[in-house]
């Protein structure tokens, strides 16, 4: 187990080292001249070359890739150009809100879409199963950001229970806060409800025709535990493996999802960071994002071996 | 192919799915040569309108006809599938010809793709190249070439171990030859329902990147964009939220129904990605 985990340590970090050079590639080499970028080419010479100065873009590529992972390593992040702030605070001030929204989906999404999934493979081939089906199928093809909109216009526009958008900040207004949290959470759920309800659906149907299942009926176990205590125990493996994958789609979709709600978190700091042409902002986000993923990944592998005692070796 | 409608005719979804996409590409056609008012038209008298029997879906925050800019945008997803596609099976099909090196370097380029949100990179492209609707396909067809790559390869390498492809390499001909010849025909199908199923993904993605300001700039028309434009009136004028969303909804819930209806008729034991 020990060499299994520290495999996947390895290849984790051997992407997040990829990822690196890649997200360095597309930011500071390709545009060709990262100054002229970040202030338009409407700009004076003198200020160019005083950026240049600033942010080393002068240096060698080299110099500037290996000063750039230093700062990663000692989280010294340079500072905005657009905001002026350390780097490093002004993500953690985000990660506030971000952190927040993404657990908030991804519970709510686990919540719904494993019972469903359930229920759907317990009534399989009914006329229940196929409207559990066609939910998903109508999940899945609903633009998020979109799903976000409708639910303004039912909660905030027509019903005025919830806000239409912002964030009154966790220290001003707490339960204000997770107010304003819940119709986003619930616009980044839709997606992941349906993909998971699918997982635990095929999941559970796999097992539900195991030997130990059928010997569990034959003992006369009541449904309820031979669905929940003895299928759904191996059904969650697979579903967990998704959750995990589901959770870097959770993280790109808040960048649009908290546009759409005007949320100040780490979405919305990739957005006006875009706009702003930041690209210092910009590079250390999605290096962040991509770490956030390899951590995911990595907690799912070890809910892995957690769930399934039988040593895997594979990776 | 008489087998196949017939038994088409009977498959609900992709029924369903067929009309769908021939409603959207019908009118994307149409579009071409005619819409019921021009795109660009601004009538500022007639703004923000609900639907009436002049203005079927509205009108928007300048007067501009709904429906008629409803008509097109679903351009950027089919070009960037198409360019994904084309290199993503011409990559796929060499590392299954080749093996060796070439296929353990592509698998694992292929991986390290995949290990990103792939929004979050079609964001960092669009942003450093500047928000245009070539950049919007570049970037998603950059996604769509792992996507086929992988299912390119893993269908390719599954024929090369068969006795007829052995029988075609004992008689002398080259691993080219034989990819056109007997590999790809072989692995159509399974290309197709990836395909179907690539175009929603990539209709999302470009309505999100044009809902971000990210897609074709105006005056354009795109969903996202108009989706965009909707939300600032949709106090004044919540219906225009609504069309737009549902036309993408739809275009996408169409493909994905499409998709799964043919990989039920074309062969019930493929297991398809999906990369979001």
């Amino acid at each position: 187990m020990i060499d299994f985990l520290s495999r996947r340590l390895a290849a984790a970090l051997l992407t997040l080292v990829l990822a690196t050079v890649v997200v360095f590639a597309i930011v500071e080499v390709l545009p060709g001249d990262p100054a002229l970028v970040m202030l338009g080419t409407d700009a004076r010479p003198d200020t160019l070359a005083a950026l240049r100065a600033q942010y080393g873009f002068d240096q060698p590529l080299t110099v500037r890739y290996l000063h750039w992972i230093g700062g990663l390593l000692s989280f010294d992040l340079g500072s905005s150009h657009a905001y002026g702030t350390p780097v490093a605070k002004l993500i953690g001030d985000r990660l506030a809100v971000t952190l927040p929204l993404g657990a908030l989906a991804l519970s709510w999404a686990l919540l719904v879409a494993i019972p469903l999934g359930v229920f759907a493979a317990w009534k399989h081939g009914t006329a229940s199963d196929w409207g559990v089906m066609g939910f998903t199928q109508i999940g899945i093809s609903l633009p998020n950001f979109w799903f976000g909109i409708v639910l303004v216009l039912a909660f905030a526009v027509t019903w005025r229970i919830f806000p239409a958008g912002g964030f009154p900040g966790w220290r001003q207004d707490p339960v204000g806060s997770i107010h304003a949290l819940i119709l986003p959470a619930l616009a980044l759920s839709l997606g992941e409800i349906a993909i998971l309800t699918r997982v635990t659906r095929s999941a559970m149907l796999d097992t539900l025709r195991e030997d130990y299942v059928r010997t569990a009926r034959a003992k006369g176990a009541p449904e309820r535990t031979v669905l929940f205590g003895h299928a759904l125990r191996n059904a969650l493996i697979p579903v967990t493996t998704v959750a995990g994958l589901i959770a870097g789609f959770l993280i790109a979709g808040a960048v649009i999802i908290e546009s759409v709600f005007r949320l100040p978190g780490v979405g919305q700091l990739v957005y006006d960071s875009i706009n702003n042409r930041d690209l210092i902002v910009i590079k250390n986000v999605v290096i962040l994002f991509t770490l956030l993923v390899l951590v995911v990944n990595l907690a799912v592998d070890l809910a892995y071996v957690a769930l399934d005692p039988r040593p895997r070796v594979a990776a | 192919m008489t087998d196949f409608l017939a038994r088409a005719r009977h498959h609900a979804g992709f029924r369903i799915g067929a009309v769908l996409l021939l409603l959207f590409v019908g009118t994307a056609l149409a579009s071409l040569f005619w819409t019921p008012y021009p795109v660009d038209e601004l009538q500022m008298r007639a703004k923000l309108l609900p639907s009436s029997a002049q203005h079927w879906l509205g009108t928007d925050h300048l007067g501009r006809d709904v429906l008629s800019r409803a008509q097109t945008s679903i351009t950027v997803g089919l070009i960037a599938v198409a360019l994904g596609m084309s290199a993503g099976v011409a990559l796929g099909a060499w590392a299954a010809a080749r093996g060796g090196w070439v296929d353990e370097a592509l698998s694992r380029t292929s991986d390290l793709i995949f290990a990103f949100p792939a929004v979050l990179i079609a964001i960092l492209i669009t942003s450093v190249l500047g928000a245009s609707a070539r950049n919007a396909i570049l970037a998603i067809a950059i996604f769509n070439v792992p996507v086929f790559a992988r299912v390119t390869r893993g269908a390719a390498l599954a024929l090369w171990s068969r006795d007829f492809v052995r029988a075609a390499t004992a008689m002398g001909r080259g691993p080219f030859g034989i990819t056109l010849r007997h590999v790809l025909p072989n692995i159509m199908s399974v290309l197709i329902v990836q395909a179907t199923i690539q175009f929603a993904v990539a209709i999302l993605a470009e309505a999100g990147l044009s809902y971000l300001g990210l897609g074709a700039q105006p005056p354009v028309p795109s969903w996202g964009r108009m989706l965009r434009d909707a939300q600032t009136y949709i106090f004044q004028a919540p219906e225009l939220a609504l069309w737009p969303g549902l036309a993408v909804a739809l275009a996408v819930l169409g493909l994905n129904m499409l998709g799964d209806g043919l990989r039920d008729l074309l062969d019930p034991r493929l297991r398809l990605m999906r990369v979001g």
